[in-house]
């Protein structure tokens, strides 16, 4: 009996389990009750943790951006306040946002260019494949905050490599962190010296591409470059795809880069969302202000997601033997 | 050429065994030259890191810095422990926190990824959305309520309002076991159980032994994310004595007189100190975390 039951347990195992399968009807109502009070059991630290650190919080702060709150004395109800001053009387909220998806926008598939091309540089059987693609991994595992300051060091405006390196070609490197100009392009470069934290992942989707594919597109007579286009590409868009989005979601929060390298400054030309939202709730507690904010920035990242998922029925080419 | 190429099969193994490259696979010159100008442009910082952690104080304060090391003043990876910040006490904050946050979130989201792939329950289903769908709340919205809770609890300036929540496992987590757990073979649980073992002893003594690859995997992301956050940190520690390395490091920078330089050469050994156990952390478990990479096709370890 046993025995013939087993493996259709064993296939729906972990999967959505269908009810009364497994055992005879007597004993079966005692023994599932155990089971699901096992699983609240087992459950209760995330749930606690999602009510008392992640849903309260959030119906809080959704009040509390309604309101006007010091965190001293109690919340005082503004209506919609927040949010019109932020959107249309706030001195550098709008420039805020603006400088957000700038960075966001270009620093997130500038370095998936980036990482792109690297990997497919590293898919190609080369001497020393381990070494370089190590050293070409190495600068993602550097913690942001030491970025920042190593950066601050390649900025400087004499010493620093990058305006050495442009004197050699003869150009003379702007003050890159204290131009209102060069100060966001030098947040875009600084990420895209970490560009190579990609290329693992570019590679391991690399390898599962069928090589017949190749072998049919250098018989048709196809260029390297074409081949690239035309099969690696295509091929990889579910990869990259999921790592643009994770990509802008998690760019759109940056913080230390900003916070330790140039505060916001100059004129505010680098200040971004989460900085900003971390100086109104944490310098000059305006915590109802600072809940706005973090509203706001949450369902713009929720519209740059949605974006997302609905285009990519276009161009992203799902088939299953991509993913191993 | 034409007509070999088109036969089928047969001729398509004949090819296989002799060990011909790919257009697509074959390195030339320009594949060469680029691994090696993009390796080199991307190591320029590190070895001026260490050129600068190797000056001596007068070449940092006159600016006469250069990309590769002059000076080779090792004694300043001794002198960063005689500042006037305990930077010592730093690292030994940044471990205690980052271990404990490791082991708070092995232990809780392995349970609730065990209970979520293994056991039956009405609500289930709805559940485990809800466990998806936190993954899309960024940090930002629960920042401030959270600061309100733990200042209301007395915890500010504490570790507790870093390292208690990893107590209460995350989504992320959960959806990895879950996702890993579902691979093992259900036979296992069912003689367990024969055997006399209820839930928590399957748990304990067959699945979460099974479950280690993973486990390690997460360990490895906890204590990287923990050692390196800044955010946290800066939000709820204010006294010296209690700074992780990350916050510690940047403090540094800040406390130099007015009108002096700051002391460039040990905030770049404290950058060393900050980036070097990551690297050793990754050479050890890269195999994990590649893993882990896989299972959820992540953005990679951050």
């Amino acid at each position: 009996m046993t025995t013939a039951v087993v493996p259709v347990a064993a296939d729906a195992a972990g999967r959505e389990s269908a009810p009364g399968r497994r055992r005879p009807r007597p004993r079966l109502a005692p023994h599932r009750r155990r089971e699901a009070l096992f699983f609240y059991l087992f459950i209760s630290p995330w749930a606690i943790g999602f009510l008392v650190f992640l849903l309260g919080p959030m119906i809080f702060s959704f009040y509390l951006s309604f309101t006007d709150w010091d965190s001293f004395t109690a919340p005082v109800w503004v209506g919609l306040d927040n949010y019109i001053t932020l959107l249309t009387d706030d001195p550098i909220f709008l420039k805020v946002m603006g400088n957000t998806a700038f960075y966001s926008l270009i620093s997130v598939p500038l370095g998936m260019v980036v990482s792109l091309f690297i990997a497919n540089l590293l898919n190609k059987k080369v001497r020393f494949r381990k070494l370089f693609r190590t050293l070409v991994y190495l600068p993602h595992l550097i913690p942001i905050v030491a970025v920042a300051l190593i950066f601050q060091m390649v900025f400087a405006p004499e010493a620093g490599p990058l305006n050495q390196a442009l004197a050699l070609i003869g150009i003379e490197g702007p003050n890159w962190l204290m131009d209102a100009r060069w100060v966001k392009p030098a947040l875009i470069l600084m990420s895209l010296w970490q560009a190579g934290g990609g290329t693992i992942l570019l590679l391991a989707g690399m390898n599962g591409i069928p090589k017949e594919l190749y072998e049919a597109a250098e018989i048709d007579g196809a260029s390297g470059f074409r081949q690239f286009w035309s099969v690696t590409f295509p091929q990889l868009t579910p990869v990259i795809f999921f790592n643009l989005i994770m990509g802008i979601i998690g760019s759109f929060q940056v913080f230390a880069q900003v916070f330790i390298l140039t505060g916001g400054g100059p004129d505010n030309a680098s200040q971004m969302a989460v900085p900003m939202l971390f100086d109104e709730a944490f310098r000059f507690y305006h915590m109802g202000y600072g809940s706005a904010i973090a509203w706001i920035l949450f369902v713009v990242i929720m519209i740059f997601t949605a974006i997302a998922f609905a285009t990519s029925g276009r161009w992203v080419f799902y088939e299953s033997e991509v993913r191993s | 050429m034409s007509a070999t190429t088109t036969l089928p099969a047969a001729s398509g193994a004949a090819r296989r065994t002799r060990p011909r490259t790919l257009s697509a696979f074959r390195g030339g010159p320009f594949t060469y030259g680029m691994l090696v100008i993009l390796s080199a442009i991307f190591m320029v910082p590190l070895v001026f890191v260490v050129s600068i952690a190797l000056a001596s104080d007068s070449t940092v304060s006159t600016g006469q810095l250069t990309i590769l090391p002059r000076d080779w003043q090792f004694s300043n990876f001794v002198e960063i422990f005689r500042t006037s910040l305990p930077v010592g006490r730093f690292m030994i904050n940044s471990v205690i926190i980052a271990v404990t946050s490791a082991i708070g979130q092995v232990l809780s989201s392995s349970l609730v990824g065990y209970a979520f792939a293994r056991l039956r329950a009405p609500g289930k289903k709805g559940l485990f959305l809800i466990v998806i769908a936190t993954m899309m709340v960024p940090a930002q919205i629960t920042m401030i309520p959270q600061f309100w809770i733990f200042s209301e609890l007395g915890w500010v300036d504490t570790f507790l309002p870093l390292i208690v929540p990893q107590f209460f496992s995350n989504a992320f987590n959960i959806f990895l076991v879950r996702q890993f757990v579902t691979r093992i073979p259900y036979e296992m649980d069912e003689a367990a159980s024969i055997d006399g073992l209820g839930f928590f002893g399957i748990y304990v003594r067959l699945i979460l032994p099974m479950m280690s690859p993973i486990l390690i995997a997460i360990a490895i992301f906890t204590l990287t994310a923990m050692w390196g956050d800044f955010m946290g940190p800066l939000i709820y520690i204010n006294s010296e004595e209690k700074m992780p390395l990350a916050l510690g490091v940047q403090y540094l920078t800040s406390t130099s007189q007015e009108l002096q330089t700051p002391p460039w050469n040990l905030i770049m050994v404290g950058s060393i100190f900050l980036s070097l156990p990551m690297i050793v952390i990754y050479y050890f478990g890269q195999k994990y975390m590649y893993e882990m990479n896989l299972s959820a096709g992540s953005a990679g370890v951050k």
